[in-house]
């Protein structure tokens, strides 16, 4: 479910893109060659382009920021459905509650299982704290349910806890160790 | 690739430099605040095209920090709201020109021509060439004096475009109302060569009132007009 938000939100801000660049053409159209026809078009359907971007760019800029904020959020996956996607951005930490996953690598054309994951696993906390996109994808095999922890939530969290940042540490160590140039 | 859209917007730059430009026009008949207007639009839009174009080939929709997402607000939000609000300033401008009046006003080529033409000693030409009114010569007789004059020639020219457009328009094409005498008389009107002439002072209250018709004694406005035909005939 997540993963369709955005996925969409990469789609959106393309058509939000194009629109803006549409509006900024039929400005320049007008403005090289001002007749009514070019005036209409500037004047009655470059603002509702204009007006049209915006509104998915804020709609998709309040979508990420709601979702790096999140607190916990319990979201639920069917199997075979993917959770994150190698070279997406990361926005949020997930910690396992119930059911399983296998992280997936994608090298020349082909995913490779590099892990499963079970209840009380966390994944997805690399690109947080890398900053980097997903290094690779994580798919569920069983119904599976996790808490999803924002970005700015999840780097919080490692900065009251430092037990809980060194263990994390740790783990993110051992998982670039086993997967040779990283985990997810 | 970016190689042509480098040049393109190289191009679109020398456009807005040299807007304006032109040598048949004497640079006093020229507006510095529309040209210079006119160069930063042009400036702006180019440099917010570049950097959707940009936004679009390097990120792809994606957004990868404070940066990309600068670049997208600046791109999306901020250029073109720019480009809209001055732009709608020189819209206002730019549609009291000659040249975008008979852009829509098909049916008047035959008048604009006759305007043009120094041979033609129509009322309409007569103004024309002798540059009686320097420029707009389409807006200012046919709009009131003052401000409202602006404003309600502006909101039927919005409502011409719209009908225009949308195909809406009456296929009879005609004049609103008859021309009023105050289109003249906002110029002429007690001037010192206007009251020269008796009959001027003794039509006066007639002529204010639009009970009596300035056309009715002066030439032919616009010679392909079937109403200055009619008129022509019955003298």
């Amino acid at each position: 479910m997540k993963n369709t938000a955005v996925s969409s939100g990469k789609g959106l801000l393309i058509t939000a893109q194009i629109l803006a660049l549409a509006a900024l053409a039929l400005g320049l159209n007008f403005l090289i060659q001002t007749s009514g026809g070019t005036l209409f078009l500037f004047a009655s359907v470059g603002p509702l382009l204009v007006v049209l971007a915006i509104v998915i760019l804020a709609s998709v800029g309040i979508y990420k920021y709601n979702q790096s904020h999140h607190l916990f959020t319990v979201e639920t996956y069917s199997p075979g459905e993917m959770i994150v996607r190698q070279g997406e951005p990361g926005l949020c930490a997930y910690f396992i509650q119930s059911g399983e996953v296998e992280v997936l690598r994608r090298d020349k054309d082909q995913d490779n299982v590099i892990a499963k994951l079970g209840k009380d696993e966390y994944f997805g906390e690399m690109a947080l704290l890398s900053n980097e996109p997903r290094n690779a994808s994580v798919r569920a095999l069983k119904e599976t349910r996790v808490a999803a922890l924002g970005k700015d939530n999840f780097v919080k969290l490692l900065g009251v806890l430092p037990q809980t940042k060194e263990s994390v540490l740790q783990t993110v160590q051992e998982r670039a160790k086993a997967a040779g140039a990283g985990g997810s | 690739m970016p190689l042509l859209l480098r040049s393109a917007f190289i191009g679109m730059l020398i456009q807005a430099i040299s807007y304006g430009e032109d040598s048949r026009v004497a640079a006093f008949h020229t507006d510095p605040v529309e040209v210079w207007g006119s160069r930063f639009l042009i400036a702006t839009i180019s440099i917010g095209i570049a950097l959707l174009l940009f936004t679009l080939l390097k990120y792809k929709g994606a957004t990868a920090g404070p940066f990309s997402w600068g670049l997208l607000v600046v791109g999306v939000a901020l250029v073109p709201l720019m480009s809209s609000g001055l732009g709608t300033l020189l819209v206002f401008d730019r549609a009291e020109r000659v040249e975008f009046c008979e852009s829509c006003h098909l049916t008047m080529k035959s008048f604009v021509n006759d305007m043009r033409d120094p041979k033609s000693e129509s009322l309409a030409a007569v103004h024309f060439k002798n540059k009686y009114i320097p420029d707009n010569q389409c807006y200012v007789c046919h709009t009131s004096y003052g401000m409202f004059g602006t404003v309600e020639a502006k909101m039927a020219g919005m409502e011409d475009v719209y009908k225009y457009f949308t195909r809406t328009y009456p296929k009879v094409i005609a004049m609103r109302e008859p021309y009023p005498n105050h289109d003249c008389l906002k110029c002429h009107a007690e001037s010192a060569k206007w009251l020269k002439h008796d009959e001027h002072i003794a039509a006066r209250d007639d002529l204010f009132a639009d009970k009596m018709k300035c056309m009715d004694c002066h030439g032919v406005d616009h010679p392909a007009h079937p109403d200055s035909v009619r008129k022509v005939a019955q003298r």
